[in-house]
């Protein structure tokens, strides 16, 4: 076998693609790139505008060790936790009654739940605070866990919906004949085919949980303040720490980065199948 | 002993019928094929002997005993299904241990082995008993499905069109495994199918189902040579049986004679048939597309002229259509080493002793030359 040379235009349309794609690379992470930035700058150089600074590590110090943001990201871990497994258990039932069985106003339900993602948090920010204050709800684990069903709950019944959907009732039909009462079947058959879905699903809820801002200020306090409002108090009027919050918010967003890559292959597969489809 | 008694069984969903009033018996061992075209209601039926589909109105009975309100499990009835319905997430052994792991029907595990692989041999499909569902081949998935429902004994089997998704080649190798199969198992079997030379070779009987009702019940010869009425002659046989509109006269002092396709030569109306012919002026008459004869020669007294409308080889026979004088068209099957040219003039000529009469209101059969019996149904 001879190298042939590659004829020009295809090497020069070889390197313009992959030039394009760094590029676009470049543009889609410089945020991010400007937060580690930030966070190994020392306060007396955060507004340079130049590449050149002395790198220090003082901000992560600062931020694990004096504020308690190590506190704050445990108070995060529990609800968010806490969310999402109890949206699993409410969602997991509902996803699959409102993909298989025929009943009245079966649209409207699943719609009715989708609708709770349409208007932001603080339109409804107002009520919610007046009646969790009459039930003892601020600042607690269970109110934050509660509130947060609005973010996690629709999410997660829609994916699954699809794939609900997606198992031949015939599957089903088939395992019941084959001697298994109907709680067998959803949990040896039903339950493991959509699983990809589940993972993605609960990992979306997450990190949307995780990053919830709005209820977290507002129906939290200093019990259950969690990661986000807690990283807000680093730029207070008087002083303004760039860099703890910044050191703050990549130690936030690692968890998010690693469960993530863990669970790659689930993620696009997941979001891939069933849930695109209406 | 496996009976299974069927009354009056109905459902529909929302307005649109599933199935209205079905009944009917499967004796014990028996092999029952449900014959019908999309829509009839064929898979509705075994759904509801299954259980997996609630009737609104009838009884089923297995072996003498009510299995209304069981749940599927406890029926002890083995299924395949049309789509296969196989666990993609499992093996072809896992697939075909799963109703032995069962609450149910459980087995120790090593009958488990012994049993999968004694049918997955019988099968042939022991050398993929390791592979995922994914990798195998229509074939193969479809006599996974089958070793699925064969591993443990149930009372009844219930097949829904377990052939059709299988090349043409394959289904026929199929058929007659099936065939073969029937014989060894002996089991009570009601088998699903939408085409028409499956119900024949392999039924008993036949339960002819349209439109959510039952149209006939009978041996593949009762139903082929005296279809209760138009829609079953339509429905078995291909070609389409012919069906056209005859005229009832007198002939003679006590006879009768049936005139069809214009002025020429009518047929005598059998003896048998004289008694319930004789009050009709209008009457529809069947004939299998087989029955019709082109002649070479001259055209004689009994032979009626037609022009060829077109000509399709199928290899060993092929379908001509003729088109009458009265521009009626009629289908003829002929020797395939026959060849035909579209437009040219053709005689054909019908024995009279093949041809089935129907009542032209009812479309109820009346019968037909040679049959002593009459049905009246």
């Amino acid at each position: 076998m001879k190298n042939q040379p590659i004829p020009l235009g295809r090497l020069l349309g070889y390197v313009s693609k992959n030039v394009l794609l760094g590029v676009y690379v470049l543009f889609a992470l410089f945020p991010l790139i400007w937060m580690v930035v930030l966070s190994l700058k020392p306060d007396s150089e955060m507004f340079n505008t130049t590449f050149v600074f002395h790198p220090t590590l003082e901000n992560f110090q600062v931020v694990l060790t004096r504020a308690d943001f190590l506190g704050a990201l445990q108070n995060n871990l529990i609800i968010c936790v806490c969310a999402v497994i109890l949206s699993m258990i409410v969602g997991v039932p509902a996803a699959y009654a409102l993909a298989r069985f025929q009943f009245k106003g079966r649209e409207d339900i699943a719609f009715t739940f989708l609708s709770f993602r349409f208007a932001p948090e603080i339109l409804v920010i107002i009520p919610l605070f007046l009646i969790y204050q009459k039930l003892g709800l601020l600042d607690t684990y269970l109110g934050l866990i509660w509130v947060y069903q609005l973010i996690s709950l629709p999410l997660l019944i829609w994916i699954l919906r699809g794939f609900f959907e997606d198992i031949s009732p015939d599957i089903e039909s088939a395992a019941q004949l084959d001697g298994y009462n109907w709680w067998q079947v959803f949990f040896k058959i039903s339950l493991p085919l959509v699983r990809p879905g589940l993972v993605a699903a609960s990992l979306l809820c997450f990190i949307f949980c995780w990053n919830s801002f709005t209820f977290a200020l507002l129906l939290g306090g200093g019990h259950t303040q969690t990661s986000t409002v807690a990283m807000n108090k680093f730029l207070a009027s008087d002083t303004v720490h760039f860099g703890w919050a910044a050191a703050a918010a990549l130690i936030s967003a690692l968890p998010e980065v690693i469960l993530a890559l863990l669970i790659q292959k689930h993620l696009v597969r997941g979001l891939s199948f069933g849930a695109v489809k209406g | 002993m496996a009976t299974i008694e069927i009354e009056g069984l109905t459902k529909f969903y929302g307005k649109r019928r599933g199935v209205e009033n079905v009944s009917f018996t499967v004796a014990d061992k028996e092999f029952l094929a449900i014959f019908g075209p999309a829509g009839a209601g064929k898979t509705t039926t075994l759904n509801l002997i299954a259980g997996t589909v609630t009737p609104n109105r009838g009884t089923v009975r297995i072996a003498g005993n009510s299995i209304d309100g069981l749940e599927p499990a406890e029926r002890n009835i083995a299924m395949v299904f049309e789509s296969y319905a196989l666990y993609p997430n499992h093996s072809v052994y896992e697939n075909m241990a799963f109703p032995l792991k069962s609450p149910k029907f459980r087995v120790p595990d090593s009958e488990v082995k012994e049993r999968v692989m004694r049918v997955a041999k019988m099968m042939k499909i022991d050398h993929l008993v390791d592979r995922k569902i994914q990798a195998l081949s229509n074939g193969q998935r479809q006599r996974t499905a089958l070793g699925r429902a064969l591993v443990r004994n149930p009372q009844v089997f219930l097949l829904d069109e377990p052939l059709s998704h299988l090349d043409a080649k394959l289904r026929h190798s199929m058929r007659a495994e099936l065939k073969e199969m029937r014989s060894q198992l002996g089991t009570t079997t009601i088998y699903v199918t939408h085409d028409y030379l499956e119900a024949m070779s392999l039924g008993d009987r036949i339960v002819i189902l349209d439109d959510g009702q039952i149209q006939q019940i009978g041996t593949p010869d009762d139903i082929y040579f005296r279809p209760a009425n138009t829609t079953v002659a339509k429905l078995f046989g291909d070609p389409e049986i012919n069906l056209v509109e005859a005229t009832v006269r007198k002939r003679g002092d006590a006879g009768l004679e049936v005139q069809l396709l214009g002025e020429n030569s009518p047929v005598a109306v059998p003896q048998s048939l004289l008694g319930t012919i004789a009050n009709r002026d209008k009457l529809i008459v069947g004939f299998r597309p087989a029955d019709v004869e082109i002649l070479d020669g001259t055209p004689d007294k009994k032979s009626h002229p037609a022009v060829v409308y077109s000509f399709e080889p199928l290899g060993t026979k092929s379908v001509v259509t003729l088109e009458g004088l009265k521009g009626s068209r009629l289908r003829a099957l002929v020797d395939g080493r026959k060849h035909f040219e579209a437009d040219r003039r053709a005689q054909f000529r019908l024995a009279p002793e093949h041809l089935m009469f129907f009542d032209a209101d009812t479309k109820k059969f009346i019968g037909r030359h040679n049959s002593s019996e009459t049905e009246d149904l």
